[in-house]
């Protein structure tokens, strides 16, 4: 079958463990998050440009692929750092928007993080990994007034009051 | 076997009303970064009461999810268990009894 006409049955793939380690810079004040797969998250500080970048936190997390079963297209989800549950917090958030819903349905809003909450480069999650997300967390759905929406965080409106919960594990290596 | 069948056979805890999903299988894990990986229906029993376990949950479309070893949710997160239509239930003994109980009942 060919790939463009597939409608694709996807499947978790190349599930990678680490930690979703997140930095900020006293300078510009912005934060950047990465995907650390080392055995314990690294928490130096350094200096790249006019960046001096922190550690601020890090979590467990999980980063994975998509691939479809039916005609192994494959679709790597590097650039997705984690997601975030919209707790409709702002309703002039972009990312609440994408979750007004018609009567009777039940929409949540995910927001897929990208690594430069600033996006300052002008990048996010590309429309290619949104569409397998999305259509990922829809195909197994047996609720039909149920529907799951993933949108890219350049939609959130303010990193620093939004209310969303990141599935994330919080707390576990705070020993380390 | 229907999640209400399910507390009736095993006299689990149920901490709100839910919706009486079907069980298509189990899963037992207490890492949120591990239960996004899960398929639709399942059983899930975890010891974290994290309000992160909900929203990783409802993305997953969970049957319902199993607090083991008489863990008790919080006000808020059965606040957002019921705005996704998750049942909780809670079971007093150890995730291990509670594994063994439901292969009895030939689930998962």
């Amino acid at each position: 079958m060919s790939k463009a006409a597939c409608r694709h049955q996807w499947t978790m793939t190349n599930v990678r463990p680490g930690y979703l380690v997140i930095e900020g810079c006293f300078h510009c004040r912005n934060r950047i998050s990465f995907f650390s797969q080392e055995s314990v998250a690294p928490i130096d500080d350094y200096h790249e440009g006019e960046h001096f970048w922190s550690h601020l936190a890090h979590y467990q997390a999980s980063q994975f692929d998509l691939k479809c079963e039916k005609c192994s297209a494959e679709v790597p989800l590097k650039e997705v750092m984690a997601l975030m549950l919209c707790m409709k917090c702002n309703p002039s958030c972009g990312v609440y928007a994408a979750g007004t819903q018609k009567p009777g349905q039940k929409t949540w809003v995910y927001a897929a993080l990208c690594a430069n909450t600033s996006h300052s480069p002008k990048k996010c999650i590309s429309p290619k990994s949104l569409s397998a997300l999305n259509e990922y967390f829809n195909q197994g759905i047996k609720d039909p007034a149920k529907k799951i929406v993933v949108v890219p965080c350049r939609l959130r409106k303010s990193v620093d009051t939004c209310q969303g919960i990141v599935l994330a594990d919080f707390g576990l290596t705070d020993l380390y | 076997m229907r999640v209400s069948e399910l507390v009736k056979k095993t006299g689990l805890k149920t901490f709100n009303e839910g919706v009486d999903k079907e069980i298509t299988g189990v899963y037992i894990s207490d890492m949120v970064s591990d239960i996004i990986g899960i398929k639709e229906g399942h059983l899930l029993i975890t010891l974290q009461t994290h309000k992160n376990l909900i929203a990783a949950a409802n993305l997953v479309d969970v049957a319902a999810v199993v607090f083991s070893r008489n863990r008790i949710p919080a006000d808020d997160v059965v606040a957002l268990a019921n705005r996704a239509g998750i049942k909780l239930l809670g079971y007093d003994g150890d995730t291990w009894s509670l594994a063994k109980k439901l292969c009895e009942l030939k689930i998962g």
